[in-house]
This record gives structure tokens, sequence and C-alpha cells, in this order.
């Protein structure tokens, strides 16, 4: 009973809950806003997100008539609940440990992929003909990039694993602690494919161009997101910052969860810059710097250079490297 | 091409209203998983009557509304229309007017084809270079709103000559303001030919071979595109063309890169076009006096940024027409749509839409 309220704490406040939403939205503000200084316009302010979100909840969610009820007001609220619980997972070397005993790599593997299944579902319960495009397309993304992630989570957990002795390690509490004492992994020559193959696999997994054939606005016009509205978009929003949150916070403790000396506050912030460096670095440049491919190029491109990457890397870590 | 429809396709409305297209258009498609099988086209959306509009205004009159039917071709149907006019009536127009109306429509074409390779890089999800490329534009628009007092529309025809000037002052603006262009627009047509994204997405796609294009008679770039050198102002040189020559620029692949590339090769050919015209500027006046416009009919052609455009005019002596007629180039080009999207991808419909440069409110008046 006691371990409850303070999984709960971490759940629905610090890291997750508010403490991830607060965060994942200001970044996509940063996002947003640095994206549009690349392309010299002004951009909006820092805080645009949230106030996208008030303006949504608002609103009225307008239901089609053919849709179906159900699947449609549900599927957003799935995913973001996904992502609140995979938010309390992600340690914070020097603030936060983590929830070793709720969930670690596997479990965060099984919940990553939620909002974009909350995606097809809604897009399919939509009844739009749009709806089912983008189904079709994000599903087709789903298989390409799960596949490096997988890969590459496999491959931090064998490294881990063979270096303390225990073959697999997946608990991310033991992967972060591990760096803190024998240095990151991002500066292990083996571990770099890996690391190259998770930084192409962010771009996909949020979305971004050049990967963001379900939702390409001028080719499906926004695919599943078409007929939502009001609230019901909002979490989809809500869930996307969220998602932010954790596969950039997983980026950063797999790979170089280093703290700096000094307290809590100091290293919750240091990983917020860490995160937002991450962010800027593959998703606001690619973004920003691209167009978009076909769901059949975005496809080919996974398995050409992500998957190979992230199993060589797995390859070097079963061998014992 | 038209209903395609079996048990395994599923109807997808393009339009009217779409993020792709500027105006409103209805396409029904006829979709198997990611591939068209079946295109319909239901137009009517933008239909103003206009060429109803016409037999209700005067003769004069009628050079405003010409100006509106398109925006951004919107030089070359008052031009045309005058020039039936002076066919007409029989008038000379002076050299001066002749040269100037050439600098109007070729800095009308510049934009225009700026436009077009712009929305391009935004349907292909290139945010970034649809942006650059509009800035581009906006230089354009900047020596439009000097030169003609209007980002769009020019009013710079009258029957019979011109109604605005260049002086010294206006002319440095110009050529200034060209250059700038020039040096931009040579960066896009290097990102346009190498860009290894865009080129995935624009090459192959949307062909439409030599063959085809004679049969359905397309104009303008798209026929350019695929091999063929139709331009009005090479095959049929009319007002200031006839003393400059314009060669035709051409590619041969077909495909939607090769109608950009079209449309972007234009843009150095009307820069250097505007710049002779300014060298060889010949004094003199740029209208004539108006005489009593007779009855009879007459016919006009010119080169629209969209390809040929063709007026027919009938009067009876009255200073109100008989019969205005138009024929637009993109009427022309919308039949090509159905061969160009046979067993195309969904992604691949705005793209393909967008390199024949479709003109609604031209087609629908």
């Amino acid at each position: 009973m006691n371990d409850i309220f303070p999984a709960l704490f971490h759940m629905l406040v610090f890291p997750g809950g508010l403490f991830a939403l607060v965060a994942g939205l200001f970044l996509k503000g940063l996002d947003r806003r640095v994206e549009a200084r690349m392309q010299r316009r002004v951009g909006p302010p820092l805080w645009q997100p949230f106030l996208d979100i008030v303006k949504l909840a608002l609103k009225q969610t307008v239901i089609p008539a053919t849709a179906q009820r159900t699947a449609f007001l549900a599927a957003p609220v799935l995913g973001f609940a996904g992502m609140a619980v995979c938010a309390a997972l992600i340690p914070v070397a020097g603030a936060y440990a983590g929830l070793p005993g709720l969930g670690d790599l596997l479990v965060l593997f099984y919940l990553l992929p939620l909002p974009a299944v909350a995606l097809m579902v809604g897009g399919s319960a939509s009844s739009s003909p749009f709806g089912a495009l983008g189904f079709s397309r994000e599903m087709c993304m789903m298989l390409a990039y799960e596949v490096p992630l997988l890969a590459v989570l496999l491959a931090v957990a064998m490294k881990v694993g063979a270096a303390t002795g225990v073959g697999v390690e997946f608990s991310l509490s033991a992967v972060v602690g591990y760096q803190l004492a024998h240095g990151s992994l991002a500066l292990d020559p083996v571990m770099w494919p890996a690391l190259a193959a998770y930084l192409l696999f962010l771009p996909g997994t949020m979305g971004v161009p050049p990967f963001d054939v379900p939702e390409a606005e001028t080719e499906v016009l926004e695919g599943p997101l078409l007929e939502y509205s009001g609230p019901a978009l909002g979490f989809f929003h809500l869930a996307s910052a969220l998602k932010t949150m954790v596969v950039l916070g997983l980026g950063v403790a797999m790979f170089f969860p280093a703290p700096l000396p000094g307290g809590a506050l100091v290293n919750v912030a240091w990983f917020l810059a860490k995160c937002a460096g991450l962010m800027l670095l593959t998703l606001t440049v690619v973004k920003a710097a691209t167009g978009r491919f076909r769901v059949e190029q975005a496809f080919l491109f996974y398995l050409k250079y992500p998957a190979p990457l992230a199993l060589l890397s797995l390859g070097l870590a079963w061998r014992g490297l | 091409m038209s209903g395609g429809a079996t048990a395994k396709t599923y109807t997808l409305p393009v339009g009217p209203v779409h993020v792709a297209l500027e105006e409103p258009m209805y396409f029904r498609l006829d979709v198997e998983g990611e591939i068209v099988r079946g295109v319909e086209l239901g137009a009517g959306h933008v239909h103003r009557g206009m060429e109803a509009l016409a037999l209700r205004r005067t003769l004069f009159q009628n050079i405003v509304l010409t100006e509106r039917v398109c925006s951004l071709c919107s030089n070359s149907h008052p031009y045309t229309y005058c020039m039936a006019v002076e066919n007409l009536a029989g008038m000379t127009v002076p050299e001066r007017a002749q040269v100037l109306r050439v600098i109007a429509e070729e800095i009308k074409r510049i934009s225009s084809h700026l436009f077009n390779v712009a929305v391009l890089a935004h349907i292909i999800g290139f945010k970034s270079l649809f942006m650059h490329v509009m800035e581009v534009r906006e230089i354009m628009q900047d020596i439009k709103e000097t030169v003609y007092g209007n980002r769009m529309d020019l009013a710079a025809n009258c029957i019979g000559g011109v109604r605005y000037d260049l002086d010294e002052e206006l002319t440095g603006y110009l050529l200034h303001g060209l250059d700038s262009v020039r040096g931009q627009v040579e960066g896009v047509h290097k990102i346009y030919s190498s860009d290894r994204m865009l080129l995935r997405r624009s090459r192959g796609v949307g062909v439409l071979g030599a063959a085809d294009a004679r049969e359905l008679g397309v104009v303008g770039p798209v026929a350019r595109g695929s091999g063929l050198e139709l331009d009005v102002r090479h095959n049929a040189p009319y007002g200031g063309y006839a003393l400059l020559g314009v060669e035709p620029v051409v590619e041969r692949d077909g495909d939607v890169h090769s109608r950009a590339m079209v449309r972007l090769r234009e843009i150095f050919v009307s820069i250097e076009l505007i710049r002779r015209c300014v060298r060889e500027l010949p004094g003199g006046p740029t209208t004539v006096l108006l005489p009593e416009i007779p009855a009879g009919e007459a016919l006009a052609r010119s080169e629209a940024p969209r390809g040929e455009l063709v007026y027919f005019l009938r009067t009876d002596g009255t200073d109100v027409p008989n019969r205005l007629k138009w024929r637009v180039p993109s009427y022309m080009n919308w039949e090509a749509l159905g061969r160009m999207m046979r067993d195309c991808r969904v992604s691949d419909i705005a793209l393909i839409v967008n390199s024949i440069d479709p003109c609604i409110s031209c087609t629908e008046r």
C-alpha cells in the first residue's frame, strides 16, 4: 500500500504526468520557435503549445455521425495515459532513480507505440477515408521504425548486461547506474551505431518530416487527425508532447545520463537541457531542412540505415565487445 | 480516365476545399490501397459568369473585368483582350507601349512561375524551401507594387497602349530588383536540380509523353515539359515579341520535375527579356487616340504564364461587345491529368495537379 503513493506521485506529478506535460509542451514551443527562425520567420512565443491546448479544451469535440464513438473518444485518452506512465519510468540521474519495480526497457518498448496505435485506432474509428489512409501509413511506419528501436534497446541491455555479468540487463535504472560508474555509452565506439540508429529513429517516431507520412497535410489532410477537434484533439497533442519527453529522456538515459555535481534541481535542469539539445539536433533541424518521403521510401530508409546500424551494435554487444 | 471503381477500391474525395489546392476543384478518386485507379473532375465552384458579365459592360470596363479573371495571369487577360480590340479596329499600338506591355507580361510570368515552383515544395512537405522561394518572389511583388501600384493586378494595359510609364528611377529600381532575383533564382534552380529528396518525389511522377501531349493538345509549360516546342511568343510572335525573338524552353522527360525545370528556366529567359526591353526602350507615346470601334470580329492570342490564351471578340458598332469569349490555357491541360494520374500514388495526386499549374478561376470564368 505504501508503495502506491510514491508510484502514483511519480506517474502523475514528477517526472511523469504534470512535469512531463509542462516540459514536453515547452520543448514543443522551443521546437516551433527555432524552426521558424531557421525559416527566417519570427515564430510563435515559447508558450504557444499551452495556449493551443487551452483553446482546444474550450472547443467542442465534433464526432462524425458515422464514426465509432467509443473508439473515437477513447483513442486519444489511451495514448495520453500510456505516455504519462512511461514518463515515470525514465530515470533522471542525480534527481530521480526511476521505478524499477514498475517497468523496464521491455515495458517501455511495449508502451512507446501507444500514441501511434491511438492515432491508428482513432483514424480508423473516424470513418473518414483519409483516416483509413493514415491508419495504413502509420502501420507501415511503425513496422519500419520499431525494428531499429528494438535492436537498440536490446543492444543497450546486452552491453550493460555483459559488462555487469547478468547477461541481459533490462532495468533502465541499472543501465543508468552502470553508466554513472563506467562512463556513458555514448563514449563507447561499440554503441555508436546504436546511437546513430536511435537518432534516426527519433524523427520517425515523432512523425516529423521527412517521416510525417501518416499526417501529411497536403496528401491525406492530416490523416487520422482530420476528424478530431476540441478536447479529443487536445489529448492527441498532449500525448505527442509527453511522447517527446519520453523518447528524448530515454535517449538521454540510455546514452549520456551523466549528472552534474549539484542537487536535484540542477540535475533536472541539466536533463531538460540535454533533452532540448537532442530535440534540436534530431527533430528541429531535420524538420526544417527536408521535405517528406513517400511511405515506401520512408519504410525502405529505415530498413537500409537505422536497422543495420542498430543490429551491428547488437551483434557487437552480443559478442561481448 | 474515370470510373475505375471496383470492389477493391474506395472513394477518396479530394476537394473542393483542399490543403494543397489554392482554388476549389473536386476530384473524385477511386483508390486501391495507395494507387489511384480512376479520376473524375467536378468543376464549377468558382464559376462567376464572367462571359455574361462582359456583355453588360462597355469595351473599356471589360479591361478591368478581364484583369480579374485570374490573379496570376492577371496581365495576360487584359493584354490579349486589348490586342483583340486593336485587331478589330485596325489600330497600331506605339512601339514604346508594345515594349512596356512585354515588360509587364514578363514580370507577371516570373512571379507566376516562382509561385508554382514554391507550391511544389510545399506539397512535398518541404516547408522551408517553400518559404524560401516565396521570399524570392517577394522581390517581384515589391517591384510590381512600386512600378504599378499593386502586388497582383497591374492595370497596365488600355486599348491602344499602356497606362504606365518607366522613368529613370523606376528603371533603376526594376533592374536592381531583377539582379537580386536572378542571383536568388540561380540558387533555387540549383536546389531543384540537385536536391535528392525533391528529385525522388518529382522524377518519374506524372509522366506525359510527347505523343500524348500532342494528342491532348496541351499548351504552355506542360507541353514544353514533354518536348513540344509550343510557345506563342515563338510560333506566332505578337506585339513587342515580334521585335525580340523568344526561344522556347523545352525539357524532354514530361514528368513533374521537367515541368518545374521549364518554369525555372523560363524565369531566366524572362529576366533577360526585361533587361533587353529596358535597354532598347524606344521613345514616343505610350498610347494612341481611340477611334470608333467598328462592328466586326477579331481574334488575339498570347502566351500567358500557363500557355496559349485566345480571345475572341465580336462587336456590333456599339460600345458594348456582342460576344467576348476567352479560351484559357488551363482548359487544355485538364484532360492530361487523366493520363498523368494513371496508376499514380495518393501522395502524388496534389503534386501532379500542381504541376499542370491549373488556374481554376481561369477555366471556370
